[in-house]
């Protein structure tokens, strides 16, 4: 919804971001923006504040020191969550509901995409075959998979994704970078966290170095 | 957000707690066991003497259904902590009270209506009178109802706490105290042939207000007790 | 106005309020030792004894107070929480934690003395009275809230989450003290009638009412004590705290 309505305005605004527990620093101050179609890489070492920083913007811990606004909204505002979707190092997923069950979970959370196609998704994802598989029974690999294939069905235009790399082959990697490939395409934005040891996504419009 | 979202998002939510118990319903029997077994224990401690036993019935068979509840209480978010979906709830774009209100009735429907069931033949083998079965089954609904919102709450307040256990009865005790005594006292009403109406009222009061209040009060708890 | 809003601010701030805590916990402490010695004197030695209760009834003079008190404290807390809850200032919520133990200590207290009393009284200990009863439920809240602050790992979170609790007890409070009132009556028909206002002598209520405000004291006193101490743990890091350690030795 906040595709069409002010395309000119950034996903994300952060203006001296920074978050300190116990009064130590753990990230910032920062100031960057976020545009539409934009995907943006966080880089930084283990412990640089990468995830504090995804979890500040989605509104799960309040920031420190300066501001950020998202969506045109404050982080964790029902108008920021309206058009954020968030993927963890937790994926969220339910052991004892079945693939296609937890993406049904998540269309009915967040809503669905309206070109989206849970099978073809699946399949797109290298899931064809596990529809109907209880998520425990799957390999880490997968399960990240299958987060990534929910994540695609939702219609929110900012993905904030920690780690989406991790724990995936080449296919995946490769899977992960055509997602981002299509959300930009779409006009998305994203901001995505690694380590820095993979091959990311080939259009990154910028990159955040943390921890320096 | 369009208009069908929120029922959509509701229904989810319940949907998914209700399939989640039904893949696990052994562990849903697991307090119904619990309270059969405390039940029973009572007339090897008192006696089998039918007026006492008939007597103490109500009583017995509420603060076991409590007990019951209370020991399952402690797993209500700790799977969605521990695997993610906490926070997913957190994040979607409906309001938390909303999810937390499918949470509740879900946890109703699978742990607290299994007790209220079985309830009256646990009352009938303690010797409860035929006249006063129907007010305990009545303040069981009124009475479970109650401590499953209120439960929930702490619950939610103490999900970021390693041991929560003791805790948690310790939290929930001030509260379940009036619930208990409108809830005996409706029964013990009844069992004298005294009116009952009294007691069942103002339980259902709190009820209402309770269907409005916890769901924010626990959404507002969630996000204190995850916030570090 | 002004003038009050600046030192409100100035009263926030975790240094300020340390200095200022300091300042005034020995006027405090020596205030309420000495309204507690004027008290007990006239509680103890000048006040005549019951009619009725003979001398037992002297355990009025601590019981009492510890009793108010009870209640009093878990209102400064409950106010506290719900500032700490809404607006989230560090010095709301040491107030709000630090007010609860005392809180507890006195409702103890009061249990204990009003047991001693049941004794000569009612003959026994316990009772299943509705003031005792509701006090018992109170300490349990009180419990309630200090278990909460400490299963936390983070103090601020833990505090924000027993600051919640203390409100929802605030509320339940008055629907316990109730519900316990209507089932005493259902069970036992007689409620005891120990302390009514009017069959109170004057010269036992003067000391009544300086012991009350001396245990206000007390409670100020000790409040500041463990607020300097919560404070100094809460912001150790610091560069005002590092000065105060490291001056301490030296200074004094």
């Amino acid at each position: 919804m906040s595709l069409h309505a002010a395309p000119a305005d950034p996903f994300i605004v952060a203006r001296g971001l920074g978050y300190g527990r116990r009064d130590e620093r753990v990230f910032g101050p920062l100031d960057f923006s976020l545009d539409a179609g934009c995907i943006a890489l966080v880089e930084g070492d283990n412990g640089s504040g990468k995830t504090t920083l995804l979890r500040v913007l989605s509104g799960l811990l309040h920031p420190t020191t300066g501001e950020a606004r998202v969506l045109g909204a404050a982080p964790g505002s029902e108008q920021a969550r309206a058009g954020c979707a968030a993927l963890g190092h937790l994926l969220g997923l339910k052991g004892d509901l079945t693939v296609q069950e937890n993406l049904a979970l998540g269309t009915g959370l967040y809503g669905a995409r309206e070109d989206a196609d849970a099978q073809a998704m699946l399949e797109h994802a290298g899931l064809a075959g596990y529809a109907h598989e209880p998520v425990r029974t799957l390999s880490a690999g997968q399960k990240k998979r299958a987060a990534l294939a929910r994540l695609a069905l939702l219609p929110a235009p900012l993905w904030l994704l920690d780690e989406p790399y991790a724990n995936l082959d080449r296919n995946g990697i490769a899977l992960v970078n055509a997602l981002l490939a299509g959300h930009a395409a779409r006009g998305g934005a994203a901001l995505v966290t690694s380590h820095g040891a993979v091959a990311f996504y080939e259009g990154v419009g910028y990159t955040l170095r943390l921890g320096t | 957000m369009s208009a069908s979202a929120l029922p959509r998002a509701f229904l989810a939510m319940l949907r998914r707690d209700v399939v989640l118990a039904w893949r696990r319903r052994g562990d849903a029997l697991l307090p119904v066991l619990y309270a059969v077994i405390v039940t029973t224990l009572f007339p090897f401690a008192l006696g089998p003497e039918h007026a006492l036993l008939a007597r103490i019935s109500g009583g017995v068979v509420l603060v076991t259904v409590l007990l019951a509840m209370l020991l399952s209480l402690d797993a209500v978010f700790r799977g969605d902590l521990e695997d993610g979906a906490l926070e997913h709830m957190l994040l979607a774009p409906q309001p938390l009270a909303l999810l937390m209100a499918a949470r509740m009735l879900a946890y109703w429907l699978v742990t607290a209506l299994p007790l209220v069931l079985v309830a009256p033949l646990l009352a009938y083998m303690l010797g409860l009178d035929a006249v006063a079965q129907p007010v305990l089954l009545l303040a069981l609904l009124l009475a479970s109802a109650l401590l499953d919102l209120l439960g929930i709450v702490l619950t939610a307040l103490t999900v970021g706490t390693r041991r929560s256990g003791m805790l948690l009865s310790l939290m929930l005790l001030p509260l379940a105290v009036p619930v208990v005594i409108f809830a005996a006292g409706a029964v013990g009403a009844a069992q004298q042939g005294l009116p009952w109406i009294a007691p069942l009222a103002w339980l259902a009061a709190a009820l209402a207000l309770a269907l409005v209040l916890a769901p924010l009060a626990c959404a507002t708890a969630l996000r204190i007790a995850l916030d570090s | 106005m002004n003038a009050f809003k600046l030192w409100y601010h100035k009263l926030g701030s975790p240094p300020y309020f340390y200095l200022f805590a300091g300042y005034i916990r020995p006027w405090l402490w020596g205030i309420a030792l000495l309204l507690a010695a004027v008290g007990l004197y006239g509680g103890l030695v000048l006040a005549p004894p019951d009619y009725q209760q003979g001398d037992a009834f002297r355990i009025i003079f601590v019981h009492v107070p510890a009793a108010w008190m009870s209640l009093f404290i878990y209102g400064v807390m409950a106010v506290s929480a719900f500032i700490a809850v809404i607006w989230r200032p560090k010095m709301a919520e040491v107030l709000a934690m630090e007010s609860a133990p005392i809180g507890a200590a006195f409702t103890l207290i009061a249990l204990i003395t009003g047991s001693l009393w049941g004794k000569p009284t009612w003959g026994t200990y316990w009772t299943w009275d509705a003031r005792l009863t509701s006090e018992l439920v109170l300490l349990f809240i009180y419990l309630g809230v200090i278990g909460l602050y400490h299963a936390f790992e983070d103090p601020r979170q833990g505090a924000r989450a027993a600051s919640f609790l203390a409100m929802v007890g605030a509320v339940n409070l008055p629907i316990v003290h109730y519900s316990v009132v209507w089932w005493n009556t259902l069970h036992q028909g007689t409620t005891v009638r120990y302390f009514g206002p009017s069959s109170i002598a004057p010269s036992m209520l003067w000391p009544l009412l300086v012991m009350t405000i001396a245990a206000k004291f007390y409670y100020g006193a000790s409040l500041m004590g463990r607020s300097r101490v919560a404070l100094l743990s809460l912001e150790r890091g610091k560069d005002w705290v590092r000065a105060e350690v490291a001056g301490a030795p030296a200074g004094g």
